[in-house]
């Protein structure tokens, strides 16, 4: 059983009729590691949207442990069920590290066994920052390590799905095999990665790849 | 929790933003304090003196009105028949209606007391002038008193109807006398003053009236006449006593002024003392030397004036016409009421029961009161406006801040909508940290303000009184009068006539308030921090509601 599925989703912005996205069927499974591609325009970041509930699909069901999300609350699934890293982290930068990944456990709303600052901060280790590093604001750490950040961030509240929009854009050669092999071990946890990209390298490192074509023109 | 906690931080992260914020409401939440202190001061004032308040009231008669509207009709009258003599009939027949119209009976005032409610009471006084006659003399006839007024009113010669201006109000207060009997260019008659003023009250509390409560007067020597005995017996004045050589017990025999053969004789049963010399240089003004008062009670008196009635002896006036030289007593009525409330509802009743339109119901202590109390309502109405213009400049000041803060929390805003805080959580912790900040300058706002209110009142109520009373110096020199309040003792102050207009000694003002920040006070801030979270709520209440986390995905920077 999948625990993300896709059923014949559209999408169109309100005012065009130009489909971003065209009747897609998608399967998503625990374990497994998948790398969305595509050319710039091809609808990869609506697809990403719409997989984390940022945008609701103009036509077609996703299912989550076949259950269909338009009857789970949008910010409950993203708040829950959903770590999204985003492109450009989106941390609030006048917040520590660790602050940033203590807030989102907060709005998880999630009962945990420990205390949330030891999970934070070992979190933060597994990403790999020292605990100086977690109490620092966001906005005195390099870009890879503000991306370690939120990677832990989206990993806090232990939702079955990680989305990240391009995790390794802003990063070197060397970091990025870092973050991918972040990826991959939790992969083998037993996370479901999506990874949108247009990373050969991330691709050729998941599992599977979907690739995302320009749609025909409205029909 | 954590929305309160986020709040705590986010407001100790911006501080400068913050303390800005505070400072606004600080300033708004002074002034508020300070506005609605001095308002409620008023309240308490008003209250406190009205419950102190024994109101009273006359009916009396409307001259402006009357002369009016005589005008009216004796333009219209002579305009056919223009020669001089009918005008001069118009003119006497104007006076004689005039005079006609203003004297009520003591029925009449009775009658009308019909209006009062249980608790209200009436009491009065007539007042008439005799002369001198056998051994006795009037008090200061032998000194030449320079004072024109006093030698004016002493002097034997005008005699017509034996006339004097009622006692009655010259106790309260003289700002409103053109309303009532007294007052210079109110007397279309020549006045007759005789030597001596007799005055016989209905009750003690009709004396206490005119006399005042102050203690000034005070029966020296025998005892009070007799509240309700028919007996003629009077009290005079210490001075009169010792200048005549009379005591307690003697009789004192005392004429019609218009015509001497009538007598009366009246038995001293006290002597009196009155220590207050502004009270006896305001009555300078409205009779013979206050020495000269005879007192005694209304029924005695009303017996002199029956007597005189029956004796009803001819005199001839300056014309040559032959007229009743009988004593024509000066009655003074007044109402006593137990609330204002009692004396509106009088004020309305007494036309149904007949009263004519020519006539007014007036007070006296009401009108002294409300005026007592205008530098305080004016202070008070001013501190309303100052506080509404100071909550709408403060409110649209936050409320600017407030859209320029949310622009550079907008990016907050999208990152804790994304990571799936609801946006309704997301405005609660924006409108708690302004809720925390208003509070907290509220609360010291408030302490200054309850601290200053005071001294601030008074202050500002001072310059309030300075400001009615310059406005009153310049009715004054509008009269001629030298305003030199500063050499010129008080008592001195444009003598008599100063007085007259209720200046030389000013209006007694509520000058100060005690306690101004009460528990209401206190609560209205806290509406007025309420109003002013809300208000600067608003802006980031409708944005972070309108906002779109899907905007998060397209900001890259």
């Amino acid at each position: 059983m999948s625990i993300l599925k896709l059923e014949n989703i559209s999408y169109h912005y309100d005012r065009s009729k130009v489909m971003v996205l065209d009747k897609l069927n998608m399967d998503f499974d625990e374990g497994k590691i998948y790398t969305i591609v595509g050319k710039s325009g091809a609808g990869k970041t609506t697809l990403l949207s719409v997989l984390s509930s940022l945008a609701a699909p103009t036509d077609g069901k996703i299912f989550l442990n076949d259950k269909d999300i338009t009857k789970i609350d949008r910010y409950k699934f993203r708040s829950k069920y959903v770590g999204v890293i985003f492109q450009s982290f989106n941390l609030l930068t006048h917040l520590t590290a660790l602050e940033n990944v203590i807030l989102s456990m907060d709005i998880s709303g999630k009962k945990f066994d420990r205390p949330k600052k030891e999970i934070a901060l070992e979190l933060l280790r597994k990403v790999g920052l020292d605990e100086e590093e977690a109490k620092r604001r966001v906005l005195k750490l390099s870009g890879g390590q503000q991306q370690r950040v939120a990677i832990a961030r989206a990993l806090s509240y232990d939702p079955d799905i990680i989305l990240a929009d391009e995790p390794t854009g802003n990063l070197d050669g060397e970091t990025q095999d870092e973050i991918i092999g972040i990826f991959r071990m939790l992969a083998e946890e037993g996370k479901c990665v999506i990874i949108v990209t247009h990373s050969p390298d991330v691709a050729k490192a998941s599992d599977i790849t979907y690739e995302l074509k320009k749609p025909d023109k409205a029909s | 929790m954590y929305i309160l906690k986020n709040a705590l931080k986010s407001i100790t992260r911006n501080k400068l933003r913050n303390f800005l914020i505070g400072i606004i409401v600080l300033i708004i939440s002074i002034s508020a304090c300070v506005s609605l202190s001095i308002r409620e001061a008023a309240e308490a004032a008003k209250e406190d003196t009205l419950s102190d308040l024994q109101v009273t009231g006359t009916i009396s008669f409307n001259r402006q009105k009357a002369m009016e509207e005589m005008k009216k009709s004796s333009s219209s009258s002579s305009s056919s028949k223009s020669s001089s003599s009918s005008t001069k009939t118009d003119r006497s027949k104007f006076d004689f209606d005039v005079l006609q119209g203003s004297s009520l009976s003591l029925s009449d005032y009775k009658k009308y007391a019909k209006a009062l409610k249980s608790g209200d009471s009436y009491y009065y006084s007539g007042a008439v002038s005799l002369n001198a006659t056998g051994k006795i003399l009037p008090y200061g006839t032998s000194e030449d008193d320079d004072d024109s007024s006093s030698s004016s009113s002493s002097s034997k010669s005008n005699s017509n109807s034996g006339n004097m201006q009622p006692p009655g109000d010259n106790n309260n207060n003289n700002s409103n006398t053109q309303n009532n009997q007294g007052g210079m260019g109110h007397q279309p008659f020549q006045v007759n003053q005789g030597d001596f003023s007799i005055t016989g009250y209905s009750s003690y509390k009709a004396m206490l009236s005119m006399f005042g409560d102050d203690g000034s007067y005070k029966i020296t020597k025998g005892k009070m006449f007799d509240e309700t005995s028919d007996a003629l017996e009077c009290i005079i004045s210490n001075e009169l006593a010792t200048y005549n050589s009379l005591k307690v017990g003697d009789t004192i025999k005392l004429a019609n002024p218009n015509y001497e053969k009538e007598t009366y004789k009246l038995k001293i049963v006290g002597i009196y003392k009155n220590s207050d010399s502004s009270s006896e240089e305001n009555n300078r003004f409205q009779m013979n030397d206050p020495a000269n008062n005879i007192y005694m009670n209304y029924n005695a008196f009303t017996k002199i004036i029956k007597a005189s009635a029956k004796a009803n002896h001819k005199m001839t006036d300056s014309d040559g016409n032959k007229t009743s030289a009988k004593l024509t007593e000066n009655l003074a009525f007044t109402y006593t009421f137990k609330s204002v409330d009692n004396y509106n509802s009088f004020a309305k009743k007494v036309y149904k029961l007949g009263l004519s339109d020519d006539y007014t119901v007036n007070s006296n202590d009401l009108q002294q009161y409300e005026n007592s109390l205008l530098p305080l309502q004016t202070l008070s109405q001013t501190a309303i406006w100052f506080f509404i213009i100071v909550l709408a400049v403060g409110g649209v000041i936050l409320i600017t801040l407030n859209i320029f803060n949310l622009r550079e929390r907008k990016y907050e805003v999208g990152v804790l909508t994304a990571i799936g805080m609801k946006k309704a959580k997301v405005a609660l912790q924006f409108v708690t940290e302004i809720f925390i900040v208003t509070f907290i300058a509220l609360i010291i706002g408030t302490s200054v303000g309850a601290a200053v209110s005071v001294p601030v009142t008074n202050t500002l109520l001072a310059n309030q009184i300075q400001s009615s009373q310059s406005t009153g110096n310049n009715v004054k020199e509008n009269f001629g009068f030298k305003n030199d309040d500063s050499n010129t003792p008080p008592d001195n102050n444009g003598g008599p006539m100063g007085d007259m207009f209720g200046q030389s000694k000013a209006q007694n003002y509520v000058d100060s308030v005690n306690s101004a920040t009460n528990l209401f006070v206190v609560m209205e801030l806290v509406l007025v921090g309420l109003f002013l979270t809300i208000i600067a709520s608003l802006a980031a209440l409708i944005s972070i509601m309108r906002y779109e986390p899907l905007k998060i995905l397209s900001n890259r920077s």
